[in-house]
């Protein structure tokens, strides 16, 4: 749980321009109609001042006599008062899981999450939505704080290039936490491996449903869906070290994505359930190509 | 039972240990060296090794087979604790005393390949000897009609499988009672205070049970009565055998002979051949029944025509020198029996007696010696016998020799005129000057007693055999002081009435009452009695031909015999089927050749006359009788076929070898079960 040091080029490692140019056309989509803190471009559940109708009501002694719709009042002979949508602001909380776990694979898990927060995150930013992005392993290890604009996109940046993978995963604990300092609604994009040898369940319990639209997005490298191991092994978790010590049959090999599809399903079954969505992801899975399709297919951005 | 097992083969485990403890240890340190390998999580790796062992086939099996090679490892060792034989039959106990017949019957081939009965005996008793304890002790007695303790009460189990492998078959008959006397006297005797000791030892007797003796004896103790042979066995045998020279030619001898068959067939057509010193002179055949049979079957079978004929008399001989007569039954087809097949006689030459009669007259005896078969019989005065010894200034001078001299009421007879060679026979007179003398009364005379009834005979001397002398009286006789040198044939009610005493020499026959005073000349006895007396003064000790000898007798040859041979020998060697046996002679006394177990004819060297030859037959139904007898002979006991007494295998050796492979599968099984 430590913060590493910022490569020279992270910048250009996380995000290339060209590729920014393309997000800038993107935008932040919420299914829910959430409310926001300040004035924004996003439709708020509140009723408001905008030019966007919304709804008739009757009117009721102390109503502001502007909004009295007197085409209708000449038709009908009674008040009715036009209300019109509030448009707010949007949060877009990131948690990215930096937890040694996700520091595997080629192309390595860690970056791939990190490059993806990043994008989001510039996303968000664009947009002038309230940006939070939450590094989790054991507990929560770094955050942002409440970005917004444009401005803040090289703070972003920055911050999550220092994001190294470490320690272990207390993805329970990490959740909790964060549910219990964020207590504004809005979008909750969850990056992680979601390995949790405790059960997923007892963290995504905090964030899933209620405030947050929630999106999982699943990152697994190739050697972990695919893996090519042979031989007698003693397989060692580099999070914890634990040891297995397994003989590499076929039938294990099947055996182990059998059980690695189970375990997506299981997830994806949760989240439906809870009005979540759930995203799978192969570091192999070109970055751009996860940003610009799968995410805009999934309806996490628009 | 012997519930604390030892260690009987301990090198052997010390071995298997050295081998197979190290190999173990070994085994445990070849355990798979495995690649560490770096993962993100072994979260589904392990489930995935939970669920392929969970899912695979048979997996509840798998789980229970551990245990089950556990089990099985365990129960091999439980089992190998509680030492499991094979073929098991009730071993030897605390105290075993092994009998082994091997008298002439045990000598049929009649068991499985071929081998005797004796053979078979001393299998089953050494695997008997091999069930023996650690606390167990056996002894082991042989016996015929004699019984030897070969191996006193011992756990040596070498020692007494060497007993019993020493114990050679005899051609001897079967009697238990010394054997059992044997056995009663360990079975009474308490070594130490062992509690084993003081119970009843087990008796195993090793036997066809054809015993002579068996309805009479009996046994202390469990008795095991292993009873060997079959009951199809065939066997034809000789039972009897005579041959008398004719009383009216001597030269001519009559040989006859019975057979018996004691299989369960009948036969016909046995052809019986009739040797003399090994040249077939004539042959016979007979037709043998079963002896097996009952009456009923018997008559059954002669009315089916069967002609039965078990007897061959053979056309005279004519013998005019000493000859083996042999005869030899031809069919051994079936025959498990040899010693029986055969059977001889030796036959002296014929001897014809010269007899001097010295009698004032005495009608009953001339005739009586008159109507003896006799070469020369001269009568002689008592008054010319002593001119005779006169002659000689104190020397007999006989014109011719005699082979016997009889003195009739002789009184006056002087010491000197005494034979002291040859045979001599006194009627109502007693020689002067010998060992043997005439009792005196307080006046220095001769005491005689009246009214003398016969008390008792010898009815087994040569001389007194087939005679009755229970009606005879004599009135007046002297009484005679019989010596060691002496024996009395006949005992009176007063005093002994007939005297055998042999002095240097001569034999002297005393009769020590005048014949005419007596019952005697006119019973038939009387010229019996004097041809038997005859006979045997002048030949020795038997009859015209010699009766064959059963095997085992240990014959007993007068010092007499000896001397015949001008120098007694210091040792004499007899040839014949147990080979060369040289026996020392001792330096006074009788002379008694060792015993002569197998049949055949045996040769003395130097000749002995009258020994020269020896014939020993075995002439026995009841030993010729193969089949086994039904019940243990004396006092019961538990019976047991041939072949129950088995060796056991034990089977612990190869239960604990199981339990090693089982422990090595059973290690890899578990091994197995963490990487599948």
């Amino acid at each position: 749980m430590s913060i590493g040091t910022v490569p020279t080029n992270a910048k250009d490692l996380l995000l290339e321009p060209s590729f920014m140019a393309r997000l800038d056309q993107l935008d932040i989509m919420s299914r829910k109609l959430l409310a926001g803190k300040l004035k924004g471009e996003r439709r708020s559940k509140r009723r408001g001042q905008s030019v966007e109708f919304a709804d008739y009501r009757d009117y009721v002694v102390g109503d502001d006599l502007r909004f009295i719709d007197w085409n209708i009042y000449a038709r009908l002979d009674r008040l009715f008062l036009k209300l019109f949508l509030e448009e707010e602001d949007l949060s877009l909380f990131i948690l990215a899981d930096v937890s040694k776990s996700c520091d595997y694979g080629t192309p390595n898990k860690a970056m791939y999450i990190k490059k993806v927060a990043a994008a989001l995150g510039y996303i968000g930013l664009v947009n002038y939505n309230r940006v939070h992005i939450v590094g989790v392993a054991d507990g929560i290890a770094a955050e942002t704080g409440a970005l917004r604009g444009r401005g803040r996109v090289g703070q972003m940046i920055d911050f999550v290039s220092k994001l190294a993978p470490a320690g272990p995963s207390n993805f329970a604990d990490s959740c909790r936490k964060f549910a219990l300092t964020h207590r504004q609604k809005g979008v909750c994009v969850v990056l992680s491996d979601f390995f949790v040898k405790e059960g997923f369940e007892h963290g995504l319990r905090y964030v899933a449903g209620g405030r947050y639209d929630l999106f999982c997005v699943q990152v697994l490298s190739p050697q972990e869906i695919e893996p090519d191991l042979t031989g007698d092994l003693k397989l060692k978790d580099i999070e914890d070290d634990d040891m297995a010590e397994v003989s590499i049959t076929q039938p294990l090999i099947a055996q182990y994505k059998k059980n690695l599809n189970a375990y997506c399903l299981s997830l994806k079954e949760y989240l439906r359930r809870r009005g979540g969505t759930y995203l799978f992801s192969s570091t192999a899975v070109p970055f751009d190509t996860l940003v610009l399709n799968y995410l805009r297919e999934r309806g996490l951005l628009g | 039972m012997n519930f604390f097992p030892h260690f009987l083969n301990a090198w052997s485990g010390l071995v298997a240990a050295g081998i197979t403890v190290p190999a173990l240890i070994l085994l445990y340190f070849l355990k798979l060296r495995r690649r560490e390998m770096p993962v993100s999580s072994t979260l589904l790796w392990k489930k995935a090794v939970q669920d392929l062992q969970v899912n695979a086939p048979f997996q509840r099996l798998r789980k229970n087979l551990l245990l089950f090679l556990q089990l099985l490892l365990l129960a091999a060792l439980l089992l190998a604790l509680a030492r499991p034989i094979l073929n098991y039959t009730p071993g030897a106990g605390p105290r075993t005393i092994i009998l082994i017949d091997h008298s002439a019957s045990m000598s049929a081939d009649d068991m499985p390949g071929g081998r005797t009965r004796l053979d078979e005996a001393k299998q089953e008793a050494k695997n008997l000897v091999s069930t023996l304890g650690r606390d167990g002790a056996a002894m082991v007695i042989a016996f015929d009609d004699s019984a030897q303790t070969l191996a006193p009460f011992t756990s040596d189990q070498r020692v007494l499988k060497n007993v019993i492998d020493s114990i050679q078959p005899t051609d001897r008959r079967s009697k238990l009672e010394s054997a059992y006397q044997l056995a009663n006297a360990q079975a009474a005797f308490t070594a130490g205070d062992s509690q084993s000791f003081r119970a009843a030892p087990d008796v195993y007797l090793y036997s066809d049970g054809r015993v002579l003796d068996g309805d009479r004896v009996s046994v202390q103790g469990n008795l095991h009565y292993q009873q060997l042979g079959s009951q199809t066995t065939g066997n034809i045998a000789i039972v009897a055998m005579s041959a008398k020279r004719d009383y009216q030619q001597p030269t001519q001898v009559q040989v006859f002979a019975r057979l018996a068959n004691f299989g369960p067939e009948p036969v016909t057509d046995v052809q019986v051949q009739l040797s003399v010193d090994g040249k077939v002179r004539s042959s016979g055949k007979v037709n043998l029944l079963p002896e097996r049979y009952t009456d009923d079957q018997r008559r059954a079978a002669i009315a089916g025509g069967f002609e039965e004929r078990n007897g061959v008399e053979f056309p005279m001989l004519d013998l005019t020198d000493s000859a083996i007569v042999t005869v030899q039954q031809m069919n051994t087809d079936g025959d498990h029996l040899a010693a029986d097949d055969a059977a001889s006689v030796v036959v002296p030459p014929p001897k014809i007696l010269s007899v001097l009669l010295v009698s004032e007259g005495n009608w009953f005896l001339e005739q009586g010696l008159r109507s003896q078969r006799l070469q020369v019989f001269d009568t002689m005065r008592p008054q010319e016998y002593h001119d005779l010894s006169d002659a000689n200034n104190g020397g007999k001078k006989l014109p011719k020799p005699y082979d016997v001299i009889v003195f009739d009421r002789m009184n006056d007879l002087d010491a000197k005129e005494v034979p002291t060679s040859g045979a001599a026979i006194y009627f109502g007179c007693v020689p002067p000057g010998l060992e043997i003398k005439t009792a005196l009364d307080a006046y220095g005379r001769p005491v005689i007693c009246d009214d003398n009834w016969v008390l008792d005979w010898d009815r087994d001397h040569p001389i007194l055999r087939y005679l009755n002398l229970a009606k005879l009286y004599a009135a007046h006789a002297y009484k005679l002081l019989p010596t060691m040198n002496s024996q009395v044939l006949v005992d009176g009610t007063n005093c002994p009435l007939v005297v055998l005493h042999r002095q240097d020499r001569a034999f002297h026959l005393i009769v020590p009452f005048d014949i005419i005073n007596s019952s005697w000349p006119l019973q038939p006895t009387f010229p019996v009695f004097l041809y038997q007396t005859l006979q045997f003064m002048a030949l020795g000790t038997d009859m015209d031909i010699r009766p064959t000898y059963a095997p085992g007798v240990a014959i007993r040859i007068p010092r007499f015999d000896l001397q015949k041979l001008g120098t007694v020998p210091d040792t004499v060697t007899v040839n014949g089927p147990m080979g060369a046996m040289t026996v020392k002679v001792p330096p006074t006394g009788d002379f008694v050749l060792p015993s002569l177990d197998r049949v055949g004819i045996y040769h003395t060297d130097p000749p002995i006359p009258q020994y020269e030859n020896i014939a020993v037959s075995l002439l026995d139904a009841n030993e010729s009788n193969l089949l086994p007898a039904p019940l243990a002979p004396g006092a019961g006991g538990e019976i047991a076929p041939s072949g129950q007494t088995k060796s056991r295998l034990e089977l612990w050796w190869w239960l604990a070898a199981a339990a090693i492979p089982l422990l090595m599968i059973e290690w890899w099984v578990y091994t197995r079960r963490v990487h599948l």
